[in-house]
């Protein structure tokens, strides 16, 4: 079943519609910067996607490599859950539960190490809960309680969406929000492990932003099934954190 | 969804058609066309429990896929039987299709692996495409630990593999994959256009337990970058689906490295829905790859049957 191919009701069109350029008012504009802070409290910050490792080990060194680094995660984010958020956004459109379960769920099985599955139920759950307090949208709260209920593993992609969705936040603007958010939260950590400057990691992050477009177009043309990676030093990296006794964030 | 298959390799003659990585390829070669005979392979391997070995109970073949008969050539697990899976044409060509079918009834045990590593060959037309099916009943046991792939330049493959493994069931299943002949054409490491590969795994009533689709695209994703292979030349995924006591047992014992120095890096994740574990191993050279992957299987054997690796192959 495509749910991609899914008619939309014409009273929705407005709203999630992928083809939205830019919020159309300044509320909207207002809102996605609230909910696509880095600093937004959902404990983003207590995660390293590997960095940690991958610094102890010698894989990242410099601004070069931690450029390249980032890179990659956000590659990956663009290839596997970016695909993911927007199917989720689509469901979300037309208040589909049930798909967003599916897609949830195909989310979670791919997450192949524990501590990329601890981040993003534990991101997840967070984004929801607070949706349902700030935002309060009858489908966030039913999220919530599948959540809440293990129906669903609550992965933050889902989430994310959704609180995009029921706010008129466009698909676009939830996958760039995505891109931003491994990026800075990869970029936050390397300031606390790494000797690199502000004016480093912004660089970086202004350089890997600009890409969220086109990758944007590859995940918005792909089915759920089309996600994909091949980041196997980072999924190895995973691995040592896992393992390591000495830890400074959770992954 | 596709339709229910109406040949036993149906499913790897339809797997290409519609992934977008392989949507450029759909030619077809100027020489034989995809899915003739020659081009199409089958196997059927049903092993069953019997006395106090495991026979190969159903064979069924089509060229170049072969097999001839269980071995019992481990000394620590007597057995055990041992299938060396052989390809007549020596490697994978554009427009081959490839279906493996492996069966363990409950309780038994086997080793399959193959008689050398798989070429995938340059092409200019069409790829090469290759399913595998792999059923564990009750308390199976299977090592399914075949020879590295080589992908040549512009070689194009897309593997598919689906898992069904009871609860109490025991998979081992390893992939290496060599950047190419390196040593051969400065083009070839990584010279590759597509290597896609997926795994999926579910339990007998259906239930999923993990999904893994690997896409090495080099020409679109920079294969040198941090966190890719960085100065790593060979991969190696290797699954272990076991019940979940077993997973944290080997889990113990594994350790998890970056040595950039030696080159070589590998660790173990725990695979979501308490499906066992996924472990990773990079390397410069495929020998080390290897040595690791030996490891690994002997920690998985001692943990899960009690019983010893055999002495290696002296050419292997």
């Amino acid at each position: 079943m495509h749910m991609d191919r899914r008619p939309r009701p014409v009273s929705r069109t407005t709203r999630g519609d992928d083809s939205v350029e830019a919020p159309s008012s300044t509320a909207l504009l207002a809102r996605m910067l609230q909910f696509g802070d880095s600093m937004f409290p959902i404990g983003g910050f207590s995660f390293s996607c590997g960095l940690e490792s991958a610094i102890q080990k010698g894989v990242v060194a410099d601004a070069i490599t931690l450029r390249a680094f980032t890179r990659t995660a956000v590659e990956q984010a663009a290839r596997g859950d970016g695909i993911a958020l927007i199917a989720a956004h689509r469901a979300a459109t037309v208040d589909d539960v049930d798909a967003l379960i599916r897609i949830d769920a195909q989310v979670y099985a791919r997450k192949l190490s524990d501590e990329a599955r601890l981040m993003s139920v534990r991101m997840g759950k967070k984004f929801t809960e607070m949706g349902v307090e700030v935002i309060g949208a009858p489908l966030l709260a039913t999220w919530r309680k599948c959540i809440a209920m293990s129906v669903t593993p609550g992965c933050y992609p889902v989430a994310l969406a959704i609180s995009f969705a029921v706010q008129n936040l466009s698909a676009r603007q939830a996958f760039v929000v995505h891109q931003n958010g491994v990026a800075a939260t990869i970029l936050g950590a390397a300031l606390r492990l790494l000797r690199i400057s502000h004016i480093e990691t912004q660089k970086i992050l202004y350089e890997l932003n600009g890409l969220a477009d086109e990758a944007y177009e590859h995940a918005a043309a792909a089915r759920l099934s089309d996600m994909a990676g091949y980041a196997p030093l980072a999924e190895i990296l995973a691995a040592v954190h896992s393992k390591a006794h000495v830890r400074l964030f959770m992954s | 969804m596709i339709p229910a298959p109406s040949t036993p390799w149906s499913r790897a003659e339809e797997l290409g058609a519609c992934l977008p990585e392989l949507a450029a390829f759909q030619d077809e070669p100027l020489q034989m066309k995809s899915g003739t005979v020659g081009k199409t392979g089958f196997l059927r391997l049903g092993f069953e429990h019997r006395g106090n070995q495991t026979i190969l109970q159903d064979l069924e073949r089509r060229a170049p896929y072969m097999v001839q008969r269980a071995l019992y050539c481990d000394p620590e697990m007597p057995g055990l039987a041992c299938v060396f899976l052989i390809t007549t044409t020596g490697c994978l060509l554009q427009g081959d299709r490839l279906a493996l079918d492996i069966k363990l009834g409950p309780r038994a045990q086997a080793h399959v692996t193959t008689q050398s590593a798989t070429k995938i060959h340059a092409m200019d037309a069409n790829y090469a495409a290759q399913t595998q099916s792999i059923t564990l009943a009750d308390d199976a046991y299977l090592e399914f630990l075949p020879d590295p792939v080589i992908p040549h330049r512009q070689a194009r493959f897309v593997g598919d593999t689906q898992i069904s493994v009871a609860p109490s069931a025991t998979l081992l299943f390893s992939e290496i994959v060599q950047p190419g002949r390196k040593h051969h054409h400065p083009d070839e490491c990584f010279g590759a256009t597509v290597i896609s590969i997926a795994t999926s795994a579910a339990r007998p009533d259906g239930g999923g337990l993990f999904t893994e689709k690997l896409l090495i695209e080099p020409q679109r994703y920079a294969m040198r970058q941090a966190g890719v292979m960085d100065s790593f030349d060979v991969f190696a995924n290797v699954i272990l689906c076991t019940p979940k006591n077993k997973a944290d047992r080997v889990y113990e014992r594994v350790e998890a490295d970056v040595d950039l120095a030696e080159g070589v890096a590998f660790g173990a994740c725990r695979l979501p829905n308490d499906a066992g574990l996924i472990y990773k191993i990079l390397g410069r050279e495929t020998a080390q790859v290897k040595a690791k992957l030996r490891e690994f299987w002997g920690v998985v054997r001692r943990e899960i049957t009690g019983a010893g690796l055999p002495p290696p192959f002296l050419w292997r």
